[in-house]
């Protein structure tokens, strides 16, 4: 039986992701457990210097800290393709403990971001195409690429400073307050500050992409035959250009992801918000490897699986991307 | 054309970074106190005559630190472009130059590390250097940053591989390294040096991202990054001017950069619209 070709592409490019995670979890691991920094110092704190060599000795094998790289990393993939991630050195319980609790935080704040971000995205690029070179065109411009350009962590604490520190608008941290993790009204809240940080960090960027590739599409001739026809301009950029500008759009989401994703990182340890970037940074403050390991891992595997998703979904809806083949994975 | 290329010559960026770029240089004759000194007596003072830009929970002087941070920051700046510079346009001039087996290896290589985010790689390399300098600083963000470096170079390489006189070069014995400083480097010499000055802007604030997260330079090395890691403390005392004053000098140290770089953008002239 022929199998078709689709489902073909999807499996190769199932068994690149394994691949890729495989390669990324060994490089990761051999990177971190070559760190300096005494990953006993962060399970035990200031408990280490009351330690005498034999029980340090002892702690170490218990942790497993005492064989060479490559035999603790295999025995670190055994036992966590059982799903076994071991312990996290800081928090003292499993990492999986730790980490869960806080993925539906970070999903939250990334995908109402994402879709946010290229939603205005393309709004304002149309509506800078319509004006094209006109005053209010000239100034999303420069507003856009000064916000681009401003330092993410600096912008969230600059608004801190104003909306909850001086006016008492928004509140500075966390996902939601003690006791509401259910309230939805809290917790959008709780995602204002971080939301307009991730959108400002990020919108111009995507929306000068789609704006520049939207000025190359009115330039092209069957505009004039729209326009011919009695279409308004409205019409032709909306019906026509944008369509054909889709495409490229889907590919610009599917680039754009590690980007929109790093930038979580940075917005989550600003606001304190409970989640996996957050986590990041501080396992990779206090050498907690495990916890390092997995929330690379995590990350990895969102980012690559969305990017291949975005990949394939635009090579089907684009007639083109199949001809041309030039995405040879 | 040179009339058109004048036209838009930022000249107005070049003087502003010009400024800054001075007085870091010349910090020790503007700034009117010690930047390493804690002044204990005038611990988070507004700004006012004395401490012309206010002093910091530490009771350090920010003017006097903004001037000899700037040297460390724009020091990380270009040499993190540097680092990137020289990375990319050697591993893109190989991959540009060899068959295709090769150029497909390193090309995917290349993608697969730019759709890791690249802070991930960062924090995992922050925890590897275990003393915090200008120099490890700058390897750090260079590290993740020449991958888009990479792609134009051989692209540009690609497009002139096969040119005569790339192939009398070679034919007559021209080392790799001859061609490349010969012919490939001056041709694709100005479609990338808005990339080169971009990325001067991206390591600065890599650092003083890093910085401000505590996996930086550690507070005793004088940055913009480093003074902006007390800005979780300068919240809690609402003293604005530990964060706004710093922060107001990176980003426009920033936009000068971006508009300087974009100034040495290749410019598409457009026909004029359809609509």
């Amino acid at each position: 039986m022929k199998k078709h070709p689709v489902i073909k592409k999807i499996i190769k490019r199932i068994l690149l992701f394994v691949v890729v995670l495989f390669v990324l979890s060994l490089v990761a691991f051999c990177l971190a457990r070559l760190a300096p920094g005494d990953p006993l110092q962060s399970f035990y704190g200031d408990k280490l210097d009351t330690m005498s060599e034999v029980e340090k000795q002892m702690a170490r094998e218990r942790l497993g800290l005492d064989s060479d790289i490559l035999t603790q990393y295999g025995r670190w993939f055994v036992n966590a393709l059982g799903g076994d991630f071991g312990l996290s050195f800081k928090y003292k319980m499993p990492v999986i403990d730790v980490v869960s609790p806080l993925i539906g935080n970070s999903l939250l704040l990334g995908v109402t971001a994402y879709i946010v971000i290229f939603v205005l995205a393309t709004v304002l690029a149309v509506f800078c195409v319509l004006h094209e070179d006109k005053f209010i065109d000239k100034l999303i411009c420069k507003v856009g690429t000064v916000l681009y350009y401003t330092p993410a962590f600096w912008l969230g604490v600059v608004l801190v400073l104003i909306f909850s520190i001086n006016l008492g608008w928004l509140p500075s941290s966390g996902a939601y307050d003690v006791g509401k993790a259910n309230d939805v009204g809290n917790r959008m809240i709780h995602m204002v500050l971080p939301l307009i940080v991730m959108i400002a960090s990020h919108l111009w960027y995507y929306g000068y992409m789609i704006r520049n590739k939207l000025l190359d599409e009115v330039r092209k001739d069957y505009v004039l035959l729209a326009k011919s026809k009695g279409c308004t301009r409205r019409e032709i950029v909306w019906k026509h250009c944008l369509r054909n500008v889709a495409p490229t759009i889907v590919s610009i989401m599917a680039i754009s992801i590690p980007h929109v994703t790093g930038g979580t990182v940075v917005v989550e340890s600003v606001f304190n918000y409970p989640g996996i970037g957050g986590l990041a940074v501080e396992s990779a403050k206090y050498h907690d490897y495990n916890l390092l390991m997995v929330v690379v891992l995590i990350t990895g595997a969102a980012v690559f699986a969305a990017s291949f998703i975005a990949q394939t979904i635009n090579e089907e809806i684009d007639p083109r991307m199949k001809e041309m083949g030039t995405i040879k994975w | 054309m040179v009339v058109q290329r004048d036209k838009g010559k930022p000249i107005v960026s070049i003087i502003i970074l010009g400024i800054i770029i001075i007085c870091c240089i010349f910090a020790p004759f503007i700034t009117n106190h010690d930047p390493s000194q804690y002044y204990l007596d005038a611990l988070n003072r507004a700004p006012d005559t004395e401490y012309l830009f206010g002093t910091d929970s530490l009771g350090r002087d920010l003017f006097s630190i903004m001037f000899f941070g700037g040297r460390t920051s724009i020091m990380i700046g270009v040499l993190g472009a540097a680092i990137i510079t020289v990375i990319g346009v050697i591993y893109g001039c190989i991959s540009g130059i060899s068959g295709d087996k090769v150029d497909s290896v390193m090309m995917r290589f290349v993608e697969l590390c730019g759709s890791i985010p690249s802070i991930l790689m960062t924090l995992i390399l922050t925890a590897i250097f275990p003393a915090k300098d200008v120099f490890s600083m700058s390897v750090i963000v260079a590290i993740t940053g020449w991958f888009a470096l990479a792609r134009i170079v051989r692209s540009e390489v690609r497009q002139i591989r096969n040119s005569e006189y790339v192939l009398y070069a070679r034919s007559i014995g021209g080392s790799f390294l001859y061609v490349m400083r010969r012919h490939l480097i001056p041709n694709f010499l100005s479609a990338i040096m808005f990339v080169v000055v971009s990325s001067i802007g991206a390591c600065i604030t890599a650092e003083s991202t890093l910085s401000f997260l505590g996996l930086g330079l550690p507070l005793d090395i004088l940055s913009w990054g480093s003074m902006l890691s007390l800005a979780n403390k300068a919240l809690i005392m609402n003293t604005w001017w530990v964060i706004l004053i710093p922060g107001l000098f990176l980003v426009i140290t920033l936009i000068c950069i971006t508009n300087i770089g974009n100034h040495l953008r290749k410019e598409v002239n457009r026909k004029s619209s359809n609509l």
